[in-house]
């Protein structure tokens, strides 16, 4: 998995890679068009300038090959430079086309005069001097003051030696003068700007922009300071990039130049944090070393003195290089070994900003050729801004996980409060319920103990026989009261279990002959406690009615389930229950409360009976309104 | 002679059931009762025969009382009298080693009756006492630590018998229906009895084990 991560990642450091080097080159291209392309001068004669203002044709001396270094034909001279050049204008254009003169680099400043007429002054070389080391001159020729033939072309250079310089870049030197027609080396002219001048300040502008952008998203978080680090080196190098703006800084040249020099380990000090913090390692000795290296430069410089700038600072330059590299490797080796999944996208971008490194160390000594001097200026910020944009992304993707993980952390939470509610919903419900059966039984218990305890007394201690018998009935009722009051539903197979008990244990004692029907399987029907204790008390009071009543010598008990009614038929062949006046039947029979008793069950009860005939007793109960599914 | 313990809080009762008693038992020697610790002091001095024990009393249950009987006088049989029919009731002190229950209310020739039952050996059982029992040994069944637990079933016999007398048949006619005496019968209800004692104290002491080794 990791690996094919890791081939991914590489092949698409490889695609970006590749688009960057063709616009390069779709860049640089445009300038190779050999055909119909105006010669540069390949040599000029010098002459020492005299102060005359004007080329000293009688202390010209020698004649020397263009692009002419300072540094390799005259290291230690300062004083300004005539250069004559002569060239004919038959045969190079025709005669009514307008000439230019194109002159890649003049540093540090050139004045110019065709055929003895001024043409250009570059500035003044007091201090603070101007520095036009980086940007390329077009003049437009006039036509009034060309020849066909024999034009001179003077041109007075004005520089400071490399040694005092701290880059090569601002080193006095003249690149081959291009006179041709003025279009082409216009065209010459604009392409060298673009990339000597506004690709890099675009570039600086954006890297600008960059490091402000990480400025703003490391704010206030202590985690990311990687961000913070890349941000000082964008802003850092944003600045030394744009150096071809500092042409004309208010200040004398040697304090301008260490001004310059100090500012690379600026630049080193938050590029080799930024890489040690984002590969996840931090090291207060390192920091504290990193600082002081910014004190030590300028401190070297200062003491070494304005001539040996370029040689100090070459030293630094090389070190601070060697750092960077170092905290590149130590990043790519440990990233490497966490597998990263940005391994090889970094890994691409690090080693094209270690190349353009080498690239601006080497151009720092010594003066480059095109392209190749203009090519870290383009591409190094280029590199940062990617590395940047790639800061940008695992940001905003950390954020998203974030984003994602307190969502899901959010839910959770909500159902957990959901979870937390219906619990106690159910908790206070099961209370409730506890409550009440607990109250439930506290009476029942209250019940037996204080009134059923009265009643036994009176059963046991009555003298009247009536009385002990009621005593014991209220016993009796208080007892299935109670039962109705804590009872649970009771399986109607084990309810008609007790009924037969009762019925026969009672009948046993009376020599009464008992015969008992029901369905002998196993019912499924439940009756609540209520059904059970009234059919239990319905039950009990036929029973009593023909065990003291009736006389009868046998009664038969039939249990029936239909159509979701429980039915209860009692039967005797006694002498009956005698009418009363009004046609009734004998209230002292307890008839009256044996109905009522139906009734409160919504069910009903029938009495048959007549002298002679015994008495049926039909109770028929709906078992739905009574029963709960068992 | 018969040395017969009376627990009853409520004086008139505790008189009226003196006398019942010794009308079953005229030669009987009756100690009397009304708390639980004096029933348990007595129970140290004196060996029973029979005791007759009320479950609500106030300063605890006579289950306790029922249960003292059992761990040091096994020839003793312990009768609950009680005005509570329920088996949430009566379950625990037939678990605890109690022989029979009486209900208080019943007219004085009943429980005489019940009572010279009990002493020739028929004890009572209710169809709700029976179905508890039943239900009881059936989670008993279930394989529960089977090496801790000393395993108390139920013969075929027992089993039938308890099914019967919870569909309401008395015992007289269970001994007809299964061709059996009523002599029999009443050796398998006190047989019934007896295992559900010893598997409840099987099941005490499990419970204790257990409570011991958390506490440990």
């Amino acid at each position: 998995m990791a690996r094919t991560e890791h081939l991914e990642g590489r092949r698409v450091a490889a695609c970006r890679l590749a688009w960057a080097l063709a616009v390069w080159w779709a860049l640089w291209l445009p300038a190779a068009p050999a055909t119909a392309q105006p010669r540069p001068f390949a040599d000029a004669l010098t002459a020492e300038d005299s102060g005359l203002g004007r080329f000293p044709a009688e202390t010209a001396r020698r004649v020397v090959s263009l692009p002419d270094d300072w540094s390799q034909t005259r290291p230690r001279e300062r004083t300004p430079l005539w250069y004559r050049l002569r060239f004919d204008t038959t045969g190079a254009a025709g005669p009514a086309e307008l000439l230019g003169l194109y002159i890649e680099r003049a540093c540090a400043t050139v004045e110019i005069q065709l055929n003895g007429q001024r043409l250009h002054a570059g500035g003044p070389m007091s201090d603070p001097p101007l520095l036009n080391c980086q940007r390329p001159l077009l003049l437009t020729l006039p036509a009034a003051l060309v020849q066909a033939r024999d034009n001179t072309l003077d041109l007075l250079l004005e520089g400071y030696p490399l040694q005092q310089m701290a880059s090569s870049r601002r080193a006095a030197g003249l690149s081959s003068p291009l006179i041709g027609p003025y279009a082409q080396v216009h065209d010459l002219h604009a392409r060298e700007t673009l990339l000597a001048v506004t690709l890099p300040m675009a570039g600086s502008a954006l890297l600008l922009l960059s490091g402000a952008a990480a400025f703003v998203m490391a704010r206030g978080r202590r985690i990311d300071s990687h961000l913070w680090y890349f941000g000082a080196l964008a802003i850092g190098w944003s600045l030394i990039n744009a150096s071809p703006w500092w042409h004309a800084l208010p200040l004398p040249v040697d304090a301008s130049e260490l001004l310059l020099a100090s500012v690379p380990p600026l630049v080193a000090l938050p590029a080799v944090q930024f890489l040690l913090h984002y590969a996840g390692w931090r090291s207060r000795p390192i920091e504290v070393a990193l600082y002081a290296q910014c004190a030590a430069v300028p401190a070297s410089l200062l003491l070494a003195g304005p001539l040996r700038i370029h040689t100090i600072t070459t030293g630094w330059n090389t070190l601070l290089l060697l750092q960077v590299l170092a905290a590149m490797g130590f990043y790519l080796w440990s990233t490497r070994r966490a597998r990263r999944r940005d391994f090889w996208t970094m890994a691409v971008l690090l080693a094209v900003a270690a190349l353009m490194l080498g690239l601006e160390l080497v151009a720092h000594q010594r003066p480059l050729p095109t392209p190749w001097l203009h090519l870290s200026s383009v591409v190094m910020p280029l590199a940062l801004v990617a590395i940047g944009l790639h800061l940008l992304q695992q940001h905003s993707r950390a954020r998203n996980t974030a984003e994602e993980g307190r969502q899901a952390l959010e839910t959770r939470i909500r159902e957990a409060a959901a979870d937390m509610e219906k619990n106690y919903a159910q908790m206070v419900e099961l209370r409730v319920e506890q409550v009440t059966q607990r109250e439930r039984k506290r009476i029942a218990a209250d019940l037996h103990d204080d009134l059923g305890a009265k009643l036994l007394t009176i059963v046991h201690t009555s003298e009247s026989e009536r009385i002990s018998t009621l005593a014991r009935e209220a016993l009796e009722e208080m007892r299935l009261s109670v039962r109705g009051l804590t009872g649970k539903p009771v399986k109607l197979i084990d309810a008609l279990g007790d009924w037969r008990a009762e019925v026969f244990g009672r009948l046993s004692q009376t020599g009464v002959e008992g015969e008992w029907s029901a369905p002998a399987e196993d019912l499924p029907q439940t009756l609540s406690a209520r059904a059970y204790v009234q059919t239990t008390r319905i039950l009990r009071e036929a029973v009593n009615n023909i065990i003291k009543h009736s006389g009868a010598s046998r009664c038969s008990i039939r249990c029936t389930i239909d159509s979701g009614d429980f039915q209860l038929a009692i039967q005797d062949n006694g002498k009956g229950i005698p009418l009363e006046l009004d046609g009734r039947l004998d209230r002292g029979h307890g008839m009256a409360s044996m109905k009522h008793r139906a009734k409160q069950l919504h069910g009903q009860c029938l009495v048959e009976s007549g002298p002679g005939y015994g008495t049926v007793i039909r109770l028929t109960i709906p078992l739905e309104r009574h029963t709960t599914p068992a | 002679m018969k040395t017969i313990l009376l627990l009853e809080d409520l004086p008139e009762i505790r008189a009226w059931l003196k006398t019942l008693v010794l009308q079953a038992f005229p030669d009987g020697q009756i100690s009397e009762a009304a708390r639980v610790h004096d029933a348990l002091e007595l129970v140290s001095a004196i060996k029973f025969d029979l005791a007759l024990v009320d479950l609500g009393l106030p300063d605890g249950s006579g289950v306790d009382v029922v249960e003292k009987l059992r761990e040091t006088q096994s020839e003793c049989q312990s009768v609950v009298v009680t005005i509570h029919d329920d088996d949430e009731h009566l379950f625990p002190a037939l678990q605890a080693g109690a022989f029979g229950y009486i209900l208080k209310e019943q007219p004085r020739e009943a429980i005489t009756e019940q009572l010279q039952r009990m002493s020739q050996g028929e004890p009572p059982l209710s169809p709700s006492i029976a179905r508890r029992v039943i239900a009881y040994f059936a989670t008993q069944a279930k394989p529960q630590q089977p090496d801790l637990m000393p395993h108390v079933s139920l013969t075929e016999r027992e089993s039938e018998v308890l099914l019967r007398v919870a569909k309401g048949f008395t015992l007289p006619e269970i001994g007809v229906q299964l061709g059996l005496s009523r002599h029999t019968i009443a050796d398998y209800v006190k047989q019934i009895y007896r295992k559900l004692n010893v598997s409840s104290r099987a099941e005490a002491a499990l419970e204790a084990q257990r409570l011991g080794l958390f506490r440990r």
